[in-house]
């Protein structure tokens, strides 16, 4: 059992509040995912969490017991870190055997445990070998059974992932979720890498400058984003914004860019003119080659991906307005050819220019 | 016509070594001259032409110096004490005691200082501005305090004063081990139920053992080796090495190089003799980290 819950959480540097009132419950065997760029305060939150750094104002309760003045070893916690931080002079099964030593199980249990968990995260022939031995995927797992073995309540994960390539990393998301499925404990997984929080995130905690910006189901973050900022955080190819006016006309309201012109859907009709950024994903853009779309732009790139064709658009703007389409048909068109596409309109997202959504009345 | 480049790495090379060759012979010569000299009869030692090699060569400096074996002190220069065997039995306790107190404290200090900042880096540099100060400036004032505590002449004396004075270097070595070890591992033991003194004797130690082994071997040959303080803070009861070697020189006894060069070799081997214990650890210690451990 462990049900985490951050109070009014503050975190300052010196003069620099990295994290800014932070107040958020994490429910038993939840899998959570803090998510943001680099230096958001996803980090020191996981870090306070683990007890490394002592919050400046704000309480942490863990299963509803204030654990501030607990050290790190007294909270039932388990830390997985980014650099693996094996002991290098030990070797993989002393490595996995420590937290046990330290909780001074006798040897024979010991043992057996070892064995379990090495079997569980698959590295049971590696038992013999010292960490410099073992590639960068073999280490992440070794770190993830040195703290399975200790049978935390809770796992932090401070961005495990991050020091591997493509494929190991979509391996080791498997893992972890598997191991997520398997142990029924709560998670607490800090990464930079969207698709990490998209695929293994119950909810998704996501943070900007110390705050928390949104959060949500992977679903309601992508598909209902709260702020420009979410909207063009999430997805990959990210969500097209282009920036222009919204303009109400004979009772429609429009969107004007420097590149297109065109009618909002109904619940905007009442929203206030002036500027703003329409968002919509690149999969909700069709191309419509025999004509008679919304808009008309001019492609800059086309990118063949096998299963899926990207299509990159002129907008009039640094960054490309991009469609999705599937398979290779699109992939024969020419730079340059100026294409129809149709917006899927009840998929069109409005921010004001502070950043903010538009929701309009639905 | 211009040279190959085969043929000029060829003649830059020929250049190199020679050049390395001859002050190889430069610096190893008194090192040869000084261990010759000591298998030396009394007659071969200031003789013209001199003697390169001993002929024949003979013990005889050792046993007298060391031993006060009285049958090979045929000439005036015989010495006939046993004090060498007293100030190297001196030495070892000053400078093993000093050495091991000062790297203990040493890397105490170092881990506060690279876990908890105890000390500020304003804090760490005067440390080291501290050593800079030349210890004759307090050597003098030294020897009166004390006197009048009455630590003058003894064992504990040169060993506090060295200690202190080594401190400082203990510090900055350790200091730059434990900088290396990531807060990471230490924090993974932290998490998996270690104490704090558990994750010190259990991970960091190990992981800087090269590095305590250099440092140890470092203060220890600057404690073997002083003079200075050792001349003026002892008189007569107590006498380390380094002083020994300095009486053979006296105007009184004349100019007994051979005994003197059997002292100087005896001085020197303990020093080689740990180093080779420990050499495993030396080269990863002394590459300061500049080699993934």
């Amino acid at each position: 059992m462990a049900r985490i819950e951050l109070c009014s959480l503050e975190k300052y540097f010196g003069a620099v509040r990295a994290v800014k009132n932070l107040s958020f419950t994490i429910e038993d065997g939840e899998f959570i995912v803090f998510v943001g760029p680099s230096g958001c305060g996803k980090t020191t939150t996981l870090r306070m969490i683990a007890g490394f750094e002592d919050p400046t104002s704000g309480e942490i309760r863990i299963d509803g017991r204030v654990v501030n003045d607990l050290e790190p070893r007294d909270r039932g916690l388990g830390m997985v870190f980014q650099s693996h931080a094996l002991f290098p002079h030990k070797n993989v099964a002393q490595n996995i055997e420590f937290g046990l030593r330290m909780k001074s199980v006798p040897p024979e249990e010991r043992v057996k445990r070892v064995r379990e968990v090495a079997e569980m995260v698959r590295i049971g022939h590696l038992l013999e070998k010292m960490p410099s031995q073992c590639s960068g995927g073999e280490s992440q797992r070794v770190a993830l059974a040195r703290t399975l073995v200790t049978n935390p309540s809770t796992f932090l994960l401070d961005e495990p992932l991050s020091s591997l390539d493509a494929k190991l990393r979509r391996e080791l998301r498997a893992e972890c979720d598997r191991l997520h499925e398997t142990l029924k404990r709560t998670f607490i997984y800090v990464t930079h890498d969207q698709e990490e929080a998209m695929t293994l995130a119950d909810r998704i905690v996501v943070m900007r400058a110390g705050e928390i910006v949104q959060i949500g189901s992977p679903m309601e973050i992508y598909s209902d984003p709260v702020n420009h900022f979410v909207a063009d955080f999430f997805g990959s190819p990210s969500m097209n914004l282009v920036a222009g006016a919204i303009v109400q006309t004979n009772g429609s309201a429009r969107f004007r860019s420097t590149s297109f012109d065109i009618v909002l859907p109904e619940h905007f009709k009442d929203v206030a003119p002036g500027s703003g950024t329409l968002g919509i994903r690149p999969e909700h853009v069709d191309v419509t080659l025999g004509g008679g779309g919304d808009i008309e732009l001019p492609v800059r790139l086309v990118e063949p991906l096998g299963k899926d064709t990207l299509l990159y658009f002129e907008a009039g703007a640094d960054r490309a307005f991009v469609a999705v389409t599937e398979g290779l048909g699109m992939a024969a068109i020419k730079v340059g050819e100026r294409v129809a596409l149709s917006l899927d309109r009840p998929r069109i997202h409005l921010f004001d220019d502070t950043g903010q959504r538009i929701k309009g009345a639905r | 016509m211009a040279m190959t480049k085969s043929k000029r790495r060829r003649i830059t090379a020929i250049i190199r070594y020679a050049v390395l060759s001859v002050w190889a012979v430069i610096a190893f010569f008194p090192i040869y001259w000084i261990i010759s000299t000591s298998f030396k009869l009394d007659t071969q030692w200031f003789a013209w032409p001199p003697y390169y090699f001993p002929s024949p060569p003979t013990l005889a400096n050792y046993l007298n110096v060391w031993f006060g074996a009285e049958e090979y002190a045929q000439t005036q220069y015989a010495i006939s004490s046993q004090k060498p065997l007293i100030s190297l039995y001196n030495s070892m306790v000053i400078a093993a005691t000093s050495t091991t107190l000062s790297v203990l404290l040493g890397s105490m200090i170092a881990y506060g200082v690279s876990r908890y900042r105890i000390l500020s880096e304003v804090r760490m540099f005067q440390l080291l501005m501290l050593r800079m100060i030349p210890p004759i400036v307090v050597v003098a004032p030294l020897s009166l305090y004390y006197t009048a505590v009455g630590l003058i002449d003894t064992r504990f004396g040169l060993i506090l004063v060295y200690f202190l004075t080594t401190l400082p270097y203990a510090v900055w070595m350790t200091k730059s081990f434990i900088d290396e070890v990531p807060l990471e591992v230490e924090q993974a033991a932290e998490i998996l139920g270690a104490s704090r003194w558990r994750t010190v004797f259990e991970i960091v130690l190990p992981l800087i053992r090269s590095g305590l082994v250099a440092t140890f071997l470092f203060i220890l040959i600057l404690t073997w080796s002083e003079y200075l303080l050792a001349l003026i803070i002892t008189k007569t009861q107590v006498t380390t090495l380094p002083i020994e070697l300095s009486k053979y020189q006296g105007s009184t006894e004349g100019r007994v190089y051979g005994r003197q060069a059997a002292l100087a070799v005896g001085i020197t081997v303990p020093l080689m003799i740990v180093g080779l214990i420990i050499r495993k650890h030396l080269a990863r210690g002394f590459s300061f980290g500049m080699v993934r451990r």
